[in-house]
Order: C-alpha cells, then structure tokens, then sequence
C-alpha cells in the first residue's frame, strides 16, 4: 500500500508542480496587481522636441493630481510627417500601442475616416465646447462627429516691420497691393531689403501658405461637403499670379519658391526683409536679446483682395482615443485634464505654446509674458480650414505639386491648375 | 511501341507527382500575391470607402491614366535604371578586368572593392546624403578648394543635381556587384585562347572585343538582368536620400506606390499602379531579351 502510494505520488509529481505553478502564477499576474493598485499606463506618441516639456510640465501635474493613471510619452521623430506615418502603420497593424493620438489639425480627417478614432460628440456638451475657437473645433471634426479636442492652436500670421512702417508713414497694409506697394517703396529707401516673404518650397508648408492667398482671393480649394473643386476658378490664377508678381517685381527673393518656414525666418530676423508670412513661433525668437530686430515687429491677420475676407491658415494640435484602447475612461479623463483651463494655463507659461482655449489669450498672467497673444486670437480668430477630406493628404500632394510647377513657370498656371482639378476630381470620384 | 509509351507515361506521372510541391509552393509565393493585387486592383478600397473594397472595374486603370504624377515617377524610374546600369556595366567591366590582372596584393584589392556592396544601402545613403549635402558636405569643400566653384552646390535641392547625386551614389554602391560577377566569367577564359590569338597577330583590343566580350555574354546579360530589375525597384537608397525630392523629381515608382498605400491608404489604386508597373516591366524585360537573342542569332549566322 505504502509502496504504491510513493509510486503514485512519484507518477503525479509533474503533473502536480506544474497545477502549483500554473495556479501561483495566476496569483501573481491576475489577483495580486488587482490588490495593489498598480497604476494604468496611456502611450502618448509626440515628436521629440515635445515630448520633453510634455513630461516636465503638464503631465507630470496631471501625474500628481492622478495617481492612478500614468502617462507614458514616447519620444517620435522630430518631423511631423513622419510621426503621422509611424502613427498609420501602428493603426493599420491593427492594435494600436497608443491610447491617446496627438493630432495635426490636417490628420484628424484621415485617422476618423479609417476608422481609428474614437467618436467624442457625447462627450462634451456644446458649452464644453464653445470655450475654444470655433474654427479650432470646426477642425477636429469630420462628417459632423467629433475626434479630437484642441489642446495647441496656430494660424499664418504675417510679420512686418512696424519701425520702418512708422518712419515712412505707411499703415500697416490691407489688400494685395498695398504689400506689394509699401514693399517696393521701402525697399527703394532701403538697399539691400527684400518686400516680402513667404513659404514657396513643395511641402505642405506651401498648401498653408496658398490656402491664405487663397481665401483672400475669394477662391476655394475643395468643398468638403460638395466635394466640388475650386482650383481651376479665375480666382485660383489670380492668387497664383500674386504669388508669381512678388518674385517679377523683385518683392520677394527669386529662391523664395524653395524656402520653407526656417529660411524665410533667418532672413526676416537678420534684418534684411520687410514682410514674412509665418507661424507664430517666429515672435519669440525674433524677439530674443540678440535679434537685431526685437520690438521692431508687428503682426496681423493676411491681406486680403479689397472686399474679400482675409484668411489665416488654421494649424494647431489635439488629442483623440484611439478605438482599440483598453483604457477609455483613463484616456478621457486625461483629455478633460489636458485641456482645462489651469493645465494649459500653467503649461503656456512654462513651455510657451498658444493656447486653444480662448479666454487664456487675453488671461493678465499670460499676457504679462507673451504681450502679443491677444492680437493672435483676432488671427486665430479669422483662420481657413485646409478641407476636411478624408484624402487630404492625397489632394495636398496634388496641389503642392502642380503649384510648384506654376511657381518655377515650368507650367502657366492655367495649364498647372487645370490638371491639378482634374486630378484632384478623379481622386475625389467627381466626373 | 505500346509498352514504351506505356513506360514513358508512367514516367511523367512521377515526375510531375515529384514537382507537384515545388510547383505548389512557387503558386503559393509568386502566382497567389500577383493574383491578389490584380484582384484587388478592380476595387475602391481607401479612405473615400471608409477603407471597404468597393467593385469599381477598371476605374483605377482610367485614374492611372490621367495621372501625371505616376508616368513622372516611371520616367524617373526608367532613366535612372538605365543610365546607372549602362555606367555600371562600363565601370564594372573595367574593374574586372583590372581585378584579373595578376599584381601584388590582388586579394586586398579585390576584398576591399566589394565593400560598398556588403554594406547597407540606408547607410550609404545617409552617407551620400552627408557628402552631398550643400552646406558641409565633402563634395562642395572638394569642388570649393579645387576653386572649381565659388560658393556651394545645391545638389540635393535641384532637380537635376539631385537626380545625377542619387545615380552616382548607386553607381557606387552596384559596381563592385557587377565587378565580381564579371571577374568569376574572365576567371573561366582559358588563357591558351588569348596566347592563340595573340601569336596570330591580334592586338589587346582585338582580343578583348573577339574573345573576352562573346565568352563573357553570359555573364554580362546575367549581371545587367539582375541589376535592372533591382534598381527598377530601388527605395531605401532614394528614401533615404532625397525621399523623391525635390518636388518629385527624383521620385521613383516604388516611393509613389510606398506613398500612396502607406500615406494615402489608396489600397486599390495602389495595387492597380503595381500591377501596370509589373506589366511594363515584364514587356521591358522581354524587349529587352529578344533583341539580345535576334542579335546573337545574327552573329552566329555570320
């Protein structure tokens, strides 16, 4: 009896350590983490010169004001193109390893029509809402639904140089013209001085600026809800020829059409042009102690064609939950943080960024240290959306493309515009 | 007759029982992806669909039609293929030729020269990207102390330039392929053939253009077969590079399908542009093929 009970117990043995271990083991991953608490991690994808003030700022307050949920920056490459592209290829793999999505105003379209986004409408209710400018939130949605919330705005902003305005009695100008007009006059009085400067490189930067001359123009790119495609309207030709007369009458530097948003700022900062078209991070260096034209500069919205409103390219950036998140209401109460009036309020003042939320911009706080935010909100204010189309990128592409041609005069514009609608028609399935 | 032919069938039957997994296999791997992108070519998948195939025929071949932006990046794709393959059949031949010499440390040599091909192409092309690049770049500082120019080059940010940099930097990179392909065919040349030929009276020239180059055909179609087919498909030096710029002049058709699949979602369209690619680049290929065998057949009448 004894003999065969050792016997069986010897034929179990494996059997049994591996019933203990298999049981321990569900002990230590299932039940123990329940009885400790242990905190849920959020992926949050940013590029790299973000992440930095991200984690010492605003999630480290948010950290401490929720113990429960830590969030975990990861560090991106520094260009945002490709943080889109890395953002694509984790969504169509199928999990994604990021719960909340940082987003460029012109991603949001493409990520919620893929199907990647979490719909946000019954979120927030519509006074929620009405804190942040309109056009910030006209931004975040596609098709009527909401994707994301504004946490970061940005619009075109044109810079001039209100010394030399002043000193020759100019008025800061109005239309197309008067730039056109005040840059030559100046730039007879002063030698060595270009008029204006703009973005001309093909890059996404160009669509931005375009967009602006655009509207001022009273032109359209495409009608996200008609789809109908405007850039082959006498309209389109009129910005393009704007465009083309700033190089002829030598306003505007003749490599202007392979500059991007870096060179024209070196050049408007060392002094040797009038006006720049920019974003607003230009004021602060251009500001710096060593700039050679600090409290030399003023900003306002784009000119415009008389009687045609004037438009600012809408930037910016917001954050969407990525539909296959585990963590929802995690990812949610992080969002309503972030975007609160006292987290952005202490991160615009440590890290500088302009805020979404409209009553910061005029907040005394924030206005003691960055003088020029209530003029930004007027541009914010007055900014045109890039279209809201699911294949945005695509008709960027397009349109960069064959704007360029007509800008380098390897096309006129005419013939460029007339096959940038039509390509920009077939993609978007109208005849 | 009858229990020959009997044998003779049975025969086959085994030998297609024998080939049956290897041809399966092959279907499997090559006939089954090509299948599937010509299948999903006739359909509207992309964001327009909210990324649900939708049957549309041959819309995607009309689109493609019209789109000046795809016979760009072919025309790209074919003028960079042919010139950098052309250069490098030339530069190889040459190299081979000097590599079969007998001189002291040949074995250096020769192990040193297939370096750039070992290494990796996003390497290279990140240092070609550096050597080209207009501020300090080696290649300006090299042309600025020579005093062959005043103030630097813009190469990666002209059309032109751009286009010429990414050929020499494959140029560089292929020719040590080519090289050594070529060198194993010079190795199988008997030498008696030239000391023939040379006691008859032919100079170098005549026995390079009568012995070296018809005995090493093989070889040379082989390497340019291969190399064709690899830079028509080049991405990661080009990517790395210029990524197709600037303003998509050096874009070449596998950087346009990459952007319109990856960046766009435009999965149909995507495989419609691989399929036509395919198809043009077979009818090239058997061009190419044709007029090689037409034109040995003629010699070898003559």
């Amino acid at each position: 009896m004894k003999l065969k009970s050792i016997r069986l117990i010897k034929k179990y043995f494996w059997q049994l350590g591996i019933a203990l271990a298999i049981l321990a083991s569900i002990t230590i991953y299932a039940i123990a983490p329940a009885l400790t608490q242990q905190p849920v991690v959020l992926n949050l994808l940013m590029t790299a010169p973000d992440a930095q003030p991200w984690q010492q700022g605003i999630v480290k307050d948010f950290e401490t004001k929720y113990p429960g949920i830590r969030i975990n920056v990861i560090e991106g490459p520094n260009a945002t193109n490709l943080l889109e592209d890395l953002y694509t290829s984790a969504f169509i793999l199928g999990d994604s390893p990021y719960d909340l999505v940082n987003m460029d105003v012109i991603w949001t379209p493409k990520f919620a029509a893929a199907g990647w986004l979490k719909d946000l409408s019954n979120e927030f209710s519509a006074e929620e809402l009405a804190v942040f400018s309109p056009n910030d939130i006209e931004g975040s949605r596609y098709e009527g639904k909401l994707y994301r919330v504004p946490i970061r705005s940005d619009a075109g902003v044109l810079y001039y140089r209100q010394d030399l305005l002043t000193t020759a009695g100019y008025q800061p100008p109005e239309t197309f013209d008067e730039l056109l007009q005040i840059s030559q006059a100046l730039q007879r009085k002063n030698k060595d001085t270009w008029g204006y400067l703009w973005q001309g490189r093909q890059y996404e930067g160009l669509v931005a600026m375009f967009v602006e001359v655009l509207e001022g123009y009273g032109g359209f790119w495409v009608n996200p809800t008609t789809k109908d495609v405007g850039l082959d309207q006498p309209e389109t030709i009129q910005a393009i020829e704007f465009l083309r007369n700033t190089v002829k009458t030598g306003v505007s530097p003749p490599g202007v059409t392979t500059y991007q948003e870096e060179e024209t700022r070196r050049i408007f900062q060392s002094g040797k042009a009038i006006f720049l078209r920019s974003w607003p991070y230009v004021w602060p260096l251009a500001n710096e102690e060593s700039s050679p034209i600090k409290g030399k500069i003023g900003i306002k919205p784009m000119v415009s064609a008389p009687g045609k409103s004037a438009g600012t390219c809408l930037g910016g950036w917001g954050l969407g939950i990525a539909k296959s998140s585990p963590h929802q209401k995690e990812a949610m109460t992080a969002i309503r943080y972030f975007t609160s009036n006292e987290a952005q309020r202490n991160f615009i003042l440590k890290a500088g960024y302009v805020p979404s939320r409209r009553e910061l911009f005029n907040d005394a706080e924030i206005v003691a240290k960055y003088s020029y935010y209530p003029q930004l909100l007027n541009i914010v204010g007055s900014s045109v959306l890039r279209p809201a189309i699911a294949q945005y990128a695509q008709a960027s592409d397009i349109l960069q493309r064959y704007l360029s041609a007509a800008l380098t005069n390897s096309l006129t514009p005419e013939q460029a515009m007339k096959a940038a609608a039509k390509e920009t028609r077939l993609l978007l399935g109208k005849k | 007759m009858t229990k020959i032919d009997t044998i003779r069938r049975r025969e086959q039957n085994t030998a297609w029982i024998m080939l049956l997994p290897a041809l399966l296999l092959l279907l499997l791997v090559f006939a089954y992806p090509i299948a599937r992108a010509f299948w999903l070519s006739l359909f509207t998948q992309n964001l327009g669909t909210k990324l649900q195939p939708e049957f549309s025929g041959l819309n995607n071949y009309v689109r493609m039609a019209g789109d000046g932006r795809f016979w760009q990046s072919f025309l790209t794709t074919s003028i960079f293929t042919t010139t950098s393959v052309v250069l490098e059949l030339l530069l190889g031949m040459g190299i081979a030729i000097v590599l079969n010499q007998r001189f002291l440390g040949r074995s250096l040599v020769r192990t040193s020269a297939i370096l750039p091909w070992a290494l990796p192409t996003a390497l290279i092309g990140l240092a070609w990207a550096w050597i080209f690049n207009d501020q300090f770049g080696v290649a300006n500082d090299l042309l600025l102390r020579l005093g062959l120019i005043k103030t630097g080059i813009n190469w990666l940010g002209e059309p032109n330039l751009a286009r010429i940099a990414v050929i020499f930097a494959d140029v560089w990179k292929t020719t040590p392929f080519i090289s050594i392909l070529l060198l194993a065919g010079l190795q199988s040349i008997s030498p008696d053939l030239y000391e023939a030929h040379s006691i008859d009276g032919a100079t170098s020239w005549q026995s390079f253009r009568q012995i070296t180059l018809p005995l090493l055909m093989p070889q040379i179609l082989i390497a340019s077969l291969f190399r064709f087919a690899q830079a028509f498909g080049v991405f990661d030096l080009i990517a790395v590079m210029t990524n197709g710029g600037p303003g998509g002049a050096t874009e070449v058709v596998s950087l346009y399908i990459y952007s319109t699949v990856m960046r766009y979602l435009d999965f149909g369209y995507g495989a419609a542009l691989v399929v036509v690619t395919f198809l043009l680049l077979v009818v090239m290929v058997a061009i190419a093929s044709f007029l090689l065998s037409k034109s040995r057949t003629t010699k070898g009448m003559a």
